[in-house]
């Protein structure tokens, strides 16, 4: 919060913009993060006790630029933009309003899934070269706080739990019961070399097929 | 157009003295929307009723705004003059002007009283209509389990002519049931005709619930019996699973002739020919699990039993005694008279076994004295603990059990049968350590209640109260994992998109679900954010000096009330938006009353564990901990939102509540 508003600091107007899609199923920057963000940066008492103007807007895909038109507007009336999206949205307002400061209002950190209301673990790294199939759909690379292709390490906790956070499971040992269930253990036994990690050349870029 | 609006006054007949109602009257006229505003003095009797609804005719108006007592008494009747009007019962607010303004304060009052009201106004205003509609519902029950419980609840509703399938895991039904036989005296075999020759009950033995979908009134359930699954519908559900027994400790030894459980024991004391009568016979109980009412009936037969049938020596062993359950204190009185030897103890008697017999070593409390004994029999603790299957039945039915594992969650609004699920009832000891009589009592409460629910094959149920906007819904699913009675799944919409759908029929309209939406789709009308935000608008343009209360309909409103029946003072500066659940109170309406300079914001719920949608308050507590993390946040500090937890009856609580809250409001300038 912070950060936010010594990046706000300098402008009078101010427009919150959320993101419909992925941020508001995590609770992170729809409709309500941004009527919460907003109610916030109004209680914020500036120091030299002049009066910022707060809008608010909330599109359905930030990442999408036909989207991001429709709140063109509003835009134009801000001196500066605070965005809820993940990183993704943050730059196609910012690539769409280019004379505009856009700021990123939240850290987007992990590709992930809900365990239950208001929990979400991380579960892919958009590494570019799934190992998925070699153990029995639990990513190690992610999942494992060492990322190791071979596990699990020496350090498994009683419970199956991870030596480095005793709250989270260890990956490995997910593994073995899942290839257990299967009757496909004979995999673990199976040493893996070191993966590419550069199977993804910076910056991504994929074209889907013209089907 | 601006819409037309009423405003109803009355002074209770003189009761309210310290509010200048002409001096109301004139400055309400000028709010816009309001185009009449009458003064009455007996609103609530039939008299006062009439000239309400000429008035409303008379005036052509479409909204409604009281100002008198509170809520409690007349909202509903209120409600009705409007739809004898020809207008919807929703559009009506209340002004709580007696028990929670002229009551509550000393002197005059005149002020607070025209900010209620302009609450009122504001929020009425935006008030839309909610239809009342009959939906059909299927008639049949479905029961689960076999025993004395299960078999007495389907004949009953068969009297009334619902009917049942009875669902047993076991090969047959009723073997539970026998056990009951000698313990009260009673006999099953009529009970099991009786289902024989009933045409209304359905018998399934052999099978099992796989799966279950759908709600109150339309209960879709999988049933499998013999490796195939068949679908049957149900309009409710009722669990009537039992209970099993455990030895507490197996004392380091097998189980053998030397210790036997109760059950067993009750076996050794049927059996026609026993070759040798133990002479000496110890029981224990109570020690480990003190909810021990089924047990402690079970060893006072038992011990009474021996004692008359082998004149043995009968020691008991317990921690302490309760004769809660119907006649249990004549049993116990009984087996002393008999010379059955009952021993205090604190703690549990050690156990070995010596010679081929078992040595009991306890402290006895009274003699203040080890005592030692050796018993050809030990009858050992035993555990009333709830079915294997209770775990997988809780989940697949999506109900919540209490901290022991027996079905039902510990919440004093389910007690006695219901669930947190409408539809879906409990019975007897699958709920816990229950007797006889309060066995009975479950199955004439659990009929009684499905009989309202099902007979008529129609409820009549508030349409859409609560909905997700198919257009701003994102599916997140927040909403269907929250709802603490399961009343919302997936749905398609018009358009084919997934999206969260609330049932009518299952809705217990909490507002829980609004309260969490992340993307603001949950409309409950009546509480939807403009209508909150409305009355916090209502009280002025700035709020400097005014406390802010969101005060839940069951708990602290009522208190409130009973507050102002008791003259129990409480700082003017408090205003209290009624809602129907602190879980529906949103982050953000504590932010906007803060925002426009309130000096502090009060949530206030049930007690823990006495909430009626379960987890609310506790949601409640946890927003309003976040939300004073946010104005940290931004450099508010000192915690100026709080949560209470209250119940109805304690208005010394609520106002000792609001006290502390101005003087700590005070103390940080605020």
């Amino acid at each position: 919060m912070e950060e936010i508003r010594q990046l706000l600091a300098p402008y009078k107007k101010v427009l919150v913009a959320g993101c419909g899609t992925c941020v508001t199923v995590c609770w992170a920057g729809g409709e309500k993060e941004v009527a919460i963000l907003a109610s916030q940066l109004k209680l914020a008492r500036s120091p030299q006790g002049k009066k910022t103007v707060i809008l608010e807007a909330t599109v359905e895909r930030q990442c999408e630029r036909e989207m991001v038109t429709e709140i063109r507007d509003k835009v134009a009336e801000a001196e500066a933009v605070i965005s809820l999206a993940c990183g993704s949205g943050v730059q196609t307002m910012a690539e769409m309003f280019e004379d505009k400061p856009v700021f990123p209002g939240v850290n987007t950190t992990f590709i992930g899934m809900p365990e239950e209301e208001g929990l979400w673990v991380e579960m892919c790294g958009a590494c570019g070269d799934c190992f998925l199939d070699r153990t029995g759909g639990v990513c190690p690379i992610v999942r494992c706080a060492k990322g190791l292709l071979n596990g699990p390490c020496g350090g498994t906790r009683k419970g199956g739990k991870c030596e480095i956070d005793p709250d989270k499971d260890c990956a490995w040992v997910l593994i073995h019961r899942r290839r257990e269930k299967q009757g496909r253990l004979d995999v673990m036994r199976k040493y893996y070399p070191p993966k590419n990690y550069g199977a993804v050349k910076r910056p991504g870029k994929v074209r889907a097929a013209k089907a | 157009m601006e819409t037309r609006l009423g405003v109803f006054l009355c002074n209770c007949g003189g009761a309210i003295k310290n509010i200048d109602f002409d001096a109301v009257v004139n400055r309400i006229a000028k709010s816009p929307g309001v185009s009449c505003v009458n003064l009455s003095s007996n609103l609530c009797l039939e008299e006062g009723k009439m000239k309400m609804l000429s008035c409303i005719k008379e005036e052509n108006l479409e909204r409604v705004v009281v100002a008198a007592c509170s809520p409690e008494f007349q909202e509903h009747s209120f409600g009705k003059v409007l739809e004898k009007a020809g207008l919807n019962g929703n559009l009506i607010s209340l002004a709580n002007i007696r028990e929670q303004c002229s009551w509550a304060h000393e002197g005059d009052v005149t002020g607070k009283a025209t900010e209620l009201v302009e609450m009122a106004i504001n929020r009425t205003r935006l008030l839309q209509p909610v239809e009342k509609r009959e939906s059909p519902v299927n008639r049949d029950v479905l029961v689960i389990g076999g025993g004395f419980s299960a078999i007495n609840v389907a004949l009953q509703l068969s009297r009334i002519g619902l009917r049942t399938t009875l669902l047993e895991e076991a090969a047959v039904l009723g073997d539970g049931a026998e056990k009951l036989e000698s313990f009260y005296n009673f006999e099953t075999g009529s009970m099991m005709s009786a289902v024989e020759g009933d045409r209304n009950i359905e018998v399934l033995t052999s099978a099992r619930v796989t799966t279950m979908e759908g709600k109150v009134g339309d209960f879709r359930v999988g049933i499998t019996r013999d490796g195939e699954e068949v679908f049957h519908e149900y309009g409710a559900i009722v669990l009537a699973t039992g209970y099993q027994t455990e030895l507490a400790s197996d004392f380091g030894m097998k189980l053998d002739a030397k210790i036997v459980s109760q059950e067993q024991f009750r076996s050794m004391l049927r059996a026609p020919g026993l070759e040798t009568e133990p002479k000496s016979i110890g029981l224990m109980f109570d020690f480990c699990d003190e909810n021990s009412r089924l047990a402690t009936l079970a060893t006072l037969h038992n011990a009474l039993e021996a004692k008359k049938k082998w004149g043995s020596e009968v020691y008991v062993f317990y921690k302490s005694i309760k004769v809660d359950s119907e006649g249990a204190e004549r049993l116990y009185q009984e087996a002393r008279d008999c010379g059955v030897v009952f021993l205090k103890s604190e703690s549990a008697p050690k156990i070995t076994a010596e010679n081929g017999r078992v040595k009991i070593e306890a402290r006895d409390v009274f003699l203040g004295e080890d005592i030692i004994l050796a018993c050809d029999v030990l009858v050992g603790e035993e555990l009333h603990l709830p079915v294997k299957w209770s775990e997988r039945l809780s989940s697949l039915l999506k109900i919540r059990k209490d901290s022991r594992g027996f079905l039902q969650d510990e919440n004093v609004h389910l007690y006695p049968v219901g669930s947190e699920r409408k539809g879906i009832f409990f019975v007897g000891s699958c709920r816990g350590d229950l007797d006889l009589r309060r066995v009975l009592t479950d199955i004439s409460s659990v009929v009684m209640s499905i009989r309202e629910l099902l007979s008529s094959g129609n409820i009549l149920t508030d349409v859409e109260r609560v909905r997700a906007d198919p257009q701003k819904c994102v599916a997140c699913l927040t909403c269907i994992r929250v709802c603490p009675h399961h009343a919302i799944q997936l749905v398609r919409a018009g358009n084919g998109k997934e999206v969260a759908g609330i049932s009518n029929l299952a809705c217990y309209a909490c507002g829980i679900c609004a309260g969490l939406c992340p993307a603001k789709a949950i409309r409950f009308q009546g509480y939807r954010d403009e209508e909150i935000l409305a009355q916090i608008d209502g009280i002025g343009e700035s709020l400097e000096g005014r406390h802010i209360a969101f005060c839940c309909e069951h708990s602290a409103y009522a208190a409130a009330d009973l507050a102002g029946k008791l003259r129990l003072h409480y700082p003017e500066g408090l205003r209290i938006i009624r809602v129907p659940c602190a879980g529906q109170v949103d982050v953000f309406h504590i932010l906007k009353a803060f925002e426009k300079g309130a000096a502090a914001v009060l949530v206030m719920g049930c007690e823990e564990g006495a909430c009626h949608h379960i987890t609310g308050n506790i949601r409640a507590k946890e927003r309003v901990e976040y939300c004073n993390m946010l104005l940290k946040e931004v450099g508010v500090d000192g915690r100026p939102a709080a949560m209470f937890n209250l119940s109805p009856n304690a208005p010394h609580k609520f106002a000792k509540a609001a006290n502390e809250m101005t003087k700590m409001a005070k103390e940080s300038g605020r």
